[in-house]
Parts: C-alpha cells; sequence; structure tokens
C-alpha cells in the first residue's frame, strides 16, 4: 500500500510527528509542573519555620515584659530581668564617647589588613571592600574609629530621608542583604559603587544568619561617611541587639573580635537605634523595611524620638531618674507601634489589618489600607523588603507595593535570586536580579529543586523530632487499643495542630514517612526514623532533652543577654534563675533539683560556672542519617 | 496511530482527594481559595495528569483569553474537570518510547538532539527554546545523540 500511494505514508509519517512531538511535550510540562510544586512545599517549609523562630523570639520577651510588669518578684530575680531589659544603663552621650574611644587601642606591625584613614575618602572604602572581598578583616582600632563617625553622624539625621530622583542620577535601591557580601559584591560589580552620581538606599536587614553582616555594615557605613547626602540606609527588624543574640551576628562579633568585640557591639546597639526608619523619594515614593498598618502616620513617624527603641521587641520606659517612677505613657506605647508597624508588617492578600501573628510584631495589613495610607499621605508607591521572594522581587496590591529582596540563594543554594531596583524621576522601577555562587549556576533545575528540598527536609525533621513527645501524645488520642498505628489523615492533620506551621503534610507524607500499609502508619516507628540525635551527656530524663533542644534558641539568647561581659560563662546561680523564671512559659514540669543536677553535669570546668557555647553545643541536634 | 483506550471514569479515594485538596492550596496565590484558570493546566499536571494545553482549555469551556487571565475556580469546581483529564489516556513508557523510535533512523537506541529540538519547537503545542534548552540539557552526547530511553525515563520521573 505504500509503495503504490506514498501520499499515505508521507501523511502517516507527518501524523506520527505531531503526536510525537505532541506526547513528549505533555511528558515535559508535566515535569516541570512537578518540579514547580516540590519548589513551593521547600519554599513554604523554609518560611514557615524561619516566622516560627521570629514569633517564638517575641513571645519569650513578651513573656519577660508580663513578669517585669506584673510581678513582684524577690530582689535577685527582679536584677535578673531588669538585666535583661538594661533598665539601669542610663548615661550620657560624652560618657559614651569615652567609653568608645578607640585611641588606646595600638595597630601593631604585624597587622596585614587593610589601613582606614579618616576622615574617610572614597578611595580608601573601596580599599576596604577589596580587602573584604579577599577576606581581610579590619583591625578593632578602625572599627571603633570608622562606627563612632558613624554614630556621630545618624545622630544628625531624620527619622525620614528625603530624596530627589534626578535624570542623570537614577536611584538604587536595595533589600535584605543578611550577611551575604557575595550578593553585595555582585550589585557593586552590576551597578557601581555608591557616589554621588550613584545614589542607594540600603532597606534594613543589613546582618544576621550570613557569616559577613559585618563586613556588609562596615562597607554601607563607609559609603555613607563619604557621601552622607547620597547614601540612604533604613532601619530593618534585624537592626535590633536583642534579635542579633538569636540570629547570628553577635555570635559572628564576638568570633572575630573577641577582645572588643564588647566594645563593638554595645556601639552598633546605639547606631542601630539611631538608623533612620523611612525614605522617601520625591514625596511618591516611600520605602520601609517591613511596610504599614491602617495607623501608619508618616508625620508621627517623623516626630518619634526614634533612639528610644534601642530593640523594638518591648515598648520603651522612659528613663526613670531617683525621683519618679518609670512610666509608659500612651504617646510611647503609639510612637512604639508606629515604629513596629514599619519594622515588621507584612502584606496580605485580603482587605483590613490584623495584627501580625506569625512574626508576632507589626500587622499583616490590605490592599484597601495600601490604598488608604498612600492616599492619606500623598504617595504613590511603597517599596518595602522583609520577605524573601524567588525572583528576588514581587509587586502585590494592585501594584502599588512592591517586595525587593537582596539576598539570594538565602535559604538554601539555589533556593532564590536577589534583586535591585533603579529609579530614575519619572518613578518607574527597573529590576535587575542575580544570583551569587558559582556552584548554583551550574545545577539544573532539578537539581537545585532537589538541593533545597533536601535542606528544608532536614529543617523540617529536626522540628518534629523536638516536638516528638507532644506529636506522640496526640497521636495517642487517635489509637485508643495503642496498637501504634494511625491512619494518614489523622497523622496530617494532627502533625499540623501541633507544629502549627501551615505546611501540607500530605503533600510531604512520601518524604517523611517511608512506608504506609492501606493508609495506616506506625508512628512509633515513624517517630524512631526521625533519628535526629546521640545525646552527648548522660541525662536519662527524655522530657529534659526534649525541652532543651525545643527551647534550643531562646536558651541561647537567654544565656547570652545574661553573660553581660561576653566571657562565654554564666553562674550556676543565674542558670537557676533563668530557669526558674522560664518554667511557666516553657510549660515545664521540670524541677529545681533536676536543673541543678543537669547544671551540675554541664559545669564542663568543674569550675562552679557553665560554659554557654559547650552547654549549647551539648543539647544541638545532629543528623545521625547524614553519617550513614 | 493506535492509542490507550479511554479508562472509564474511577472515583478518586477520600484521601486522594485530600491531598489534592492541599497541592491545590499551594497554588492559590491569592488567598481567596481559588486558583486562576490560567493555572488549572499546571496544577493537574502537578498532581500526575499530562493533558494537552488545548484539552484543559476545553474542559475550562473555551474561556476567552479575558476569561483565562482573570477567572478563578474553587477547589470543589476544579475537582471534576480533573477527573475527566484523569479518564483520558496519559501515555506509558512503552507508548512514548514508540513514538520516539520513529525518529531512530539507525535503529540503535539514540535519536539525532538537533532533529527533536525542530520538532518540539515547531510542532504539536510548540515549545519555546528555554523550554528546549531545560528539557535538553544534559541528554545530548557528544555526537549530539540522545539515547532516549534514558530521556524517557528522565522526563517521565521527578
Amino acid at each position: 500500500m505504500q509503495k503504490e500511494f506514498p501520499v499515505f505514508s508521507l501523511l502517516n509519517s507527518a501524523l506520527n510527528t505531531i503526536s510525537a512531538a505532541l506526547l513528549i511535550q505533555r511528558w515535559y510540562r508535566q515535569h516541570v509542573a512537578r518540579l514547580e510544586m516540590r519548589r513551593r512545599c521547600t519554599w513554604n517549609i523554609f518560611q514557615s519555620i524561619e516566622y516560627a523562630g521570629e514569633q517564638d523570639q517575641i513571645k519569650l520577651y513578651n513573656y519577660f515584659g508580663f513578669l517585669m510588669d506584673h510581678f513582684t518578684p524577690a530582689s535577685s530575680e527582679r536584677n535578673l530581668i531588669s538585666h535583661i531589659f538594661r533598665k539601669n544603663e542610663i548615661c550620657l552621650d560624652t560618657e559614651w564617647e569615652r567609653y568608645f574611644c578607640y585611641k588606646s587601642i595600638e595597630v601593631t606591625k604585624s597587622y596585614t589588613g587593610p589601613h582606614l584613614t579618616f576622615p574617610v575618602t572614597f578611595c580608601g572604602v573601596s580599599k576596604l571592600v577589596e580587602a573584604f572581598k579577599h577576606k581581610e578583616q579590619l583591625h578593632a582600632r578602625y572599627v571603633l574609629q570608622l562606627l563612632g563617625e558613624t554614630w556621630r553622624l545618624l545622630r544628625t539625621f531624620p527619622n525620614i530621608s528625603h530624596v530627589i530622583a534626578c535624570h542623570t542620577k537614577p536611584i538604587t535601591i536595595c533589600g535584605d542583604l543578611h550577611g551575604h557580601l557575595e550578593d553585595l559584591l555582585l550589585i557593586f560589580y552590576k551597578n557601581g559603587l555608591p557616589s554621588s552620581d550613584k545614589p542607594y538606599v540600603f532597606n534594613g536587614d543589613f546582618v544576621d544568619r550570613g557569616k559577613n553582616s559585618l563586613e556588609i555594615l562596615l562597607t554601607l557605613f563607609g559609603f555613607l561617611l563619604v557621601y552622607p547626602n547620597d547614601v540612604h540606609l533604613n532601619r530593618g527588624n534585624h537592626e535590633d541587639h536583642i534579635v542579633n543574640l538569636r540570629y547570628g551576628f553577635t555570635k559572628e562579633v564576638l568570633g572575630k573580635y573577641s577582645v572588643h568585640g564588647k566594645k563593638i557591639l554595645k556601639l552598633l546597639q546605639m547606631i542601630f537605634s539611631w538608623l533612620p526608619l523611612a525614605t522617601v523619594i520625591d514625596n511618591k515614593v516611600l520605602i520601609v523595611h517591613g511596610g504599614i498598618s491602617d495607623t501608619t502616620d508618616l508625620d508621627k513617624i517623623a516626630r518619634v524620638d526614634r533612639q528610644k527603641y534601642a530593640s523594638a521587641l518591648r515598648p520603651p520606659k522612659m528613663k526613670s531618674d531617683s525621683y519618679l517612677e518609670s512610666k509608659t505613657t500612651e504617646t510611647d506605647l503609639d510612637e512604639w507601634k508606629q515604629v513596629m508597624d514599619v519594622l515588621w508588617s507584612d502584606p496580605m492578600p485580603q482587605n483590613g489589618c490584623i495584627p501580625n501573628e506569625v512574626r508576632g510584631g507589626g500587622c499583616y495589613w490590605g490592599p484597601d489600607v495600601t490604598e488608604e495610607v498612600l492616599r492619606r499621605n500623598n504617595l504613590q508607591l511603597l517599596i518595602r523588603s522583609h520577605e524573601c521572594k524567588q525572583d528576588g522581587y514581587e509587586f502585590c496590591h494592585n501594584r502599588r507595593v512592591i517586595t525587593i529582596f537582596s539576598a539570594s540563594n538565602y535559604y538554601e543554594v539555589g533556593s532564590n535570586r536577589g534583586a535591585f531596583i533603579r529609579m530614575g524621576p519619572d518613578l518607574v522601577p527597573h529590576f535587575i536580579q542575580y544570583q551569587a555562587s558559582t556552584t548554583c549556576r551550574e545545577l539544573t533545575l532539578r537539581q537545585s529543586v532537589g538541593w533545597t528540598e533536601r535542606s528544608a527536609l532536614q529543617a523540617l525533621r529536626e522540628q518534629l523530632f523536638v516536638h516528638r513527645s507532644d506529636l506522640i501524645s496526640a497521636f495517642q488520642e487517635f489509637d485508643p487499643n495503642n496498637k501504634g498505628m494511625i491512619s494518614v489523615t489523622h497523622w496530617a492533620s494532627t502533625t499540623e495542630r501541633v507544629l502549627n506551621l501551615g505546611l501540607p503534610w500530605r503533600v510531604l507524607r512520601p518524604q517523611l514517612v517511608s512506608s504506609t500499609q492501606r493508609g495506616m502508619m506506625d508512628y512509633q516507628q515513624w517517630i524512631k526514623e526521625l533519628s535526629i540525635t546521640e545525646p552527648k551527656l548522660e541525662i536519662s530524663d527524655n522530657s529534659i532533652l526534649d525541652t532543651m533542644y525545643k527551647n534550643h534558641s531562646n536558651l541561647e539568647t537567654i544565656f547570652r543577654i545574661i553573660d553581660t561581659d561576653h566571657s562565654g560563662l554564666i553562674s550556676f546561680k543565674e542558670f537557676h534563675q533563668t530557669w526558674e523564671l522560664l518554667r511557666s512559659h516553657l510549660k515545664t514540669e521540670i524541677s529545681a533539683k533536676a536543673i541543678a543536677d543537669l547544671a551540675q553535669s554541664i559545669d564542663f570546668n568543674k569550675d562552679g560556672s557553665i560554659d554557654i557555647n559547650e552547654f549549647l553545643e551539648a543539647f544541638r541536634l545532629v543528623d545521625i542519617s547524614a553519617h550513614n | 496511530m493506535a492509542e490507550e483506550a479511554a479508562a472509564p471514569a474511577a472515583e478518586f479515594a477520600p484521601a486522594e482527594i485530600e491531598e489534592f485538596k492541599e497541592s491545590f492550596g499551594l497554588f492559590d496565590r491569592v488567598g481567596d481559595s481559588q486558583v486562576g484558570y490560567n493555572q488549572v493546566a499546571d496544577i493537574m499536571r502537578a498532581l500526575g495528569m499530562n493533558p494537552t494545553n488545548k484539552a484543559v482549555v476545553a474542559i475550562l469551556g473555551n474561556p476567552s483569553a479575558d476569561d483565562m487571565a482573570n477567572k478563578r475556580v474553587n477547589f470543589e469546581a476544579f475537582l471534576p474537570m480533573l477527573k475527566q483529564v484523569d479518564a483520558m489516556p496519559k501515555g506509558t513508557m512503552t507508548t512514548t518510547l514508540r513514538v520516539l523510535r520513529v525518529f531512530d533512523k539507525e535503529g540503535n537506541g539514540t535519536v539525532m538532539g538537533a532533529e527533536l529540538r525542530i520538532v518540539l519547537s515547531t510542532l504539536g503545542e510548540k515549545m519555546s527554546e528555554v523550554e528546549i534548552d531545560s528539557l535538553m540539557t544534559g541528554q545530548e552526547d557528544e555526537n549530539g545523540s540522545v539515547h532516549y530511553e534514558a530521556f524517557v525515563k528522565h522526563i517521565m520521573s521527578v
């Protein structure tokens, strides 16, 4: 047939080819969609764990605040709490100047790092950036001198920076950097260094999480000193010494500067409180780190005494003097809310304005609030940061709000791109995206999704592990005959109830649970398989272990606060007192004796004090399965 | 072209439906428990289906371009559409290998990468250059040939 009627064979062949194309295209598009779903799951995991951590810290702070306000503890405990809120540290600026004086610090001949001359010049700061690129460290003397100059300068700035957009000088706006020096260097490479011809706005969260937070600060402050009218820094929620205790910046500074770290941290604490809260371009574009709420009022924000808010995590008390009791007035609370909202809020798709329970501070605000606040303040656009976005930026609220995020690979290598905005006098934003690190460019989409996913699942397994006692009790409610089995449906709803992370458990199940039979799973076996830890201490009491694991970050924060001289040691007494205070917040039944025994066992040096780092190491979760 | 017969419309198990609902929620970027018409095809694919775009448009009732961009659908309306797509033949490893064999001129288990690229970009529901690059990365050997059994295993798995 084919020989006699060649037309048929041609037609047949063409049809075959088209069918082939269609089938392959269908499979390809399915493959991509499934990868996309995995990526979204992974993203949700990282984000919910991140925000749950922030919420946790704020809850802890509120708890101590509650104690301060409502409870007349014995004098020793009151001291401990006052300590935590640094109530008694009130000094004049002149006294601080003396304390921060760098002049007595000598730069010896053996120092091979960069030198800085003052007043700083563009050349000096560029050389500093080069030095940081080569992983050099700046001498403590120069650090203190640079920070001192920065502090003096920032005190002269208003709460809101005003910028005029100009044809010849488009403005560059960057979002969160979080210690990712490689991203800042990439931005400078693509866009040029800051100068009077190249104005920049940096929208907060320069520190924490990444390992070069200090280098980023020194770079930004250096350029700020050279071009004070063209470099604009907004404060972020991580420019806060209490948050830094938990998220790594404090540790970074103390690790790099063992002798002068404490002074550097103190000076930074003051600098953070003096950072401006907002930048406005041409009276039309508002740039703040977090966002707004329905009560956001730029006039009020312009008038607050911003340096009172050293840590946004607690409403400020007035400076007490010997005659008057310190009182928090209504105005104080109103101002505090203005500041918190601007630093911590997130947009939501629905109309309205509700407290941001996920983060623990600020609000969730809707498109109607955006319209109202923009209208009221005569603005046309809101640019904010605070939330990681896969493409580095995202529009919302009918394109009236932009989220700009500049730390690429934030959750994991390959997780997201970073971006920055260039804006001219037409106030139209142009986005430039990038991704630091050479390794991730070589990964295929599938490999990069897999890599990030593995990391997220690991983090999630840790969360499941620390909640295992709560999970098992909750599962047992559905297993009255104690068979050790539970349906997948009950597993999913119960796990969500206990962990409260808002995750798609049924979708994640194949990655978390090795086997099910007819829709049922063995939950005792599953918990065992999570096999995260290998206790380093001889502690038979599992509930103590579990409580320590679960509250690891909180404990670290508290201990570092108590350790005021940053010696790395706290006394038994302080440990015991802290525990007593934390007991009701952590809802734990652990007795005073159990704690005393624990303290004894972790006195590794047998000198009556506890080494914080060793303590935290002892309770750090180590994934055994990773070694197999 | 021999195709599999359409499978009888099977009911989804309740547990399956719960899982679909969770996945559906992952694609809701607005927070109204709905997804856009233009997302429906991808969600179905994420749930293990592999319809053509044309098939999905038909199931959506042949909406206008405007509707595709703006209309949204909730899970209850989505589920019957998913069932319809589930009943369509998906193609198996065997059928997919068979269609590729058409391009295997030498009968040695390989096809020319270049030929595949041209076919995918000009026929059927055309793929863009970016999509084709993403598909073909690492699949062509030094002679530009694709070993299609491995290739099919690659695109059919996740």
